[in-house]
């Protein structure tokens, strides 16, 4: 593990004086695949809005990459690969002219960005199908397709935001693969789902969030002790309903 | 980056095959329907006949001006008897009078009847064209003695229903034809894409220009085919081909920086579109989309202040008469709308951003 990829201290977010993200610290090193778990109304998207300079932390710091990226987002934003929980993809263009179009955003162009469009589809097996309309993808396809839009410009810093929310196992295991690829190619990850089976596959540390608040945070087997002692008979499902209840969390946006 | 965003949001506007559809048939169909719906209307401005008027003299009004004015109006059967005396109303009743024109030392007033509408709208006319022909006379000879030049005088000749409506309502389809864009602002906004725009380093003005560019290339793509069609249909004669594109090509700007303005405003599709069809639908009321602007009778402020009258009165006058001094003011209009409504909405989308964040 290196450096510091990202801090944030006593990170808060309110609105109508309700804390959805309260007093949030986290540190995430270099090389990590960081999980992010929590209930509905947690306050992780939030975070990632937070982190990605979408919504404006209420108080608190955050330090991405050694920069505020508030303060300094064009020297940092560009190291950042964010992969919405929507398939934020145009139906009426093409797979590559989809990733070009992202991939652009980032200053690159002419047979770089060319290179980088191929590498990107490749990277998530939609090659061979680049000259498709993204409307006629599978929902499989359209979430790989989502993920190749953010990888072109080679993030240092890859936030997926439940990057496997309806879609069938293959592609789903396809998908953490190239996670755990990408992570060993050095892009550190930011990972949330509601699956704990993925979560405790690819993360090599978790925190569970609820209220907006880290309630715990460690390796899978360090929560399942925080649970249950000694005793590592107990799922990290057991451990996230223990530790956030079974209270039903009816949430709205 | 904004060379490839351009790109695809150009693809993405002209694949919304729906939206081209309409922009394609609508004005055809508006143009068919009510070219043939105001036939008549517009031959009874077509068929005015030589009528009279009366006129006053004030005591330091200029005579030889008004000699000439006559000398003109009968060349373009408009005959004028001298009442000195009397009440204006009481004479053009008794008299049967199509108007009356009062001269001053300042200018003069043209009194119109509801009973001849055309020929009073005729007379104002000729009355705004003879004075100013005697003006730049005046200007030009540098002596009292002026003569108007009554043969070179252009009266206004009546415009077709057909060239009419066909030149107006492209002009008025212009003005409303960014629902194109709906398509792409739709689904950033329906499937987060903002936010990818958010996560980059793209600026507020780029983000404009990547739609304001390829909205501006294919609604005038749209429009140069539509207008080929109702050519090709309907005979539509349009006067001075590259200085009617233009003047076209501006409006077009102007509409989709209003659009876009609205859209930046609002943050809401549903609204934009109402926003926009209700603006242009003013515009258009006050500025002869409707009805004609010959024939119509509201302020003259109130239709100077639509740009869309600007437009049409200038197309429809390079139509007929060949040339217009609507021209400058519809194209000044047109670049002044395009540049408030775009510093507006790029300040306003930056305010949305800063307020969402």
């Amino acid at each position: 593990m290196g450096g510091i990829v990202l801090k944030t201290t006593d990170l808060t977010k309110k609105y109508n004086n309700k804390a959805v993200v309260d007093n949030l610290n986290i540190e995430i090193k270099q090389g990590e695949i960081f999980g992010l778990l929590g209930p509905n109304g947690a306050g992780k998207s939030t975070t990632m809005n937070m982190i990605c300079s979408i919504v404006r932390p209420t108080a608190g710091e955050i330090e991405l990459l050694g920069k505020n990226p508030w303060k300094q987002k064009k020297e940092v934003i560009h190291k950042v690969g964010y992969i919405p929980q929507e398939l934020a993809v145009h139906g009426n263009l093409k797979a590559w002219e989809n990733v070009e179009l992202f991939t652009s955003l980032y200053g690159i162009k002419g047979e770089q960005l060319k290179k980088a469009v191929n590498e990107s589809l490749e990277y998530v097996g939609l090659l061979e199908r680049k000259q498709e309309f993204a409307k006629n993808f599978s929902g499989g396809m359209k979430r790989r397709l989502n993920i190749a839009c953010a990888i072109g410009h080679h993030p240092e810093l890859l936030i997926f935001d439940e990057p496997t929310v309806g879609i069938d196992p293959q592609s789903r295991n396809f998908i953490l693969d190239k996670i755990k690829e990408s992570n060993k190619r050095g892009a550190t990850v930011i990972y949330t789902s509601h699956y704990m089976e993925e979560v405790e596959a690819i993360c090599t540390r978790i925190a569970i969030m609820d209220n907006g608040k880290v309630i715990a945070c460690g390796t899978s087997e360090e929560l399942k002790r925080l649970v249950n002692g000694d005793d590592e008979h107990i799922t990290l499902e057991e451990v996230f309903l223990t530790l956030t209840g079974k209270k039903l969390r009816d949430y709205t946006e | 980056m904004i060379r490839y965003l351009i790109k695809n949001n150009f693809k993405l506007m002209f694949r919304n095959t729906w939206s081209i559809v309409v922009m394609l048939l609508g004005p055809i169909l508006v143009i068919a329907v009510l070219s043939s719906a105001f036939t008549e209307l517009m031959k009874s401005y077509e068929g005015v006949d030589e009528f009279s008027v009366g006129y006053r003299l004030q005591e330091a009004a200029d005579g030889h001006m008004i000699e000439s004015a006559k000398a003109a109006g009968e060349e373009a059967g408009i005959l004028f008897y001298e009442y000195p005396e009397g009440d204006i109303q009481d004479v053009m009743e008794k008299n049967e009078l199509a108007g009356f024109v009062e001269f001053s030392e300042d200018g003069y007033v043209v009194y119109k009847s509801g009973d001849y509408e055309v020929e009073g709208i005729t007379l104002e006319y000729f009355m705004h064209r003879a004075m100013q022909e005697g003006v730049n006379a005046v200007l030009r000879m540098e002596e009292q003695d002026v003569t108007l030049p009554v043969t070179e005088l252009e009266f206004m000749p009546a415009v077709d229903s057909v060239d009419y409506y066909g030149i107006i309502y492209i002009v008025y389809f212009c003005w409303c034809c960014s629902i194109c864009a709906t398509g792409v602002l739709g689904n950033e906004k329906k499937y987060g894409i903002v936010r990818r725009f958010q996560v980059s380093n793209i600026s507020e003005t780029q983000n404009y220009l990547s739609k304001f560019i390829p909205l501006t290339l294919v609604v005038s793509v749209a429009m140069a085919v539509t207008t080929g069609i109702t050519i090709l249909l309907f005979d539509i004669h349009w006067g001075n081909p590259i200085l009617s594109a233009f003047l076209v090509f501006m409006m077009i700007m102007a509409g989709n920086a209003l659009s876009l303005m609205l859209y930046n405003i609002s943050d809401n599709l549903v609204i934009t579109v109402i926003m926009l069809f209700m603006v242009v639908w003013f515009m258009g009321f006050f500025g002869g989309s409707f009805e004609t602007y010959m024939f119509s009778s509201w302020p003259d402020l109130l239709k100077q202040l639509s740009p869309i009258y600007h437009g049409n009165r200038a197309l429809v006058e390079l139509s007929c008469m060949g040339k217009s001094d609507y021209v400058a003011g519809s194209l000044l209009y047109s670049l002044a709308v395009t540049v408030i409504c775009s510093v507006i909405a790029i300040m306003a989308g930056s305010i949305r951003k800063r307020g969402r964040a």
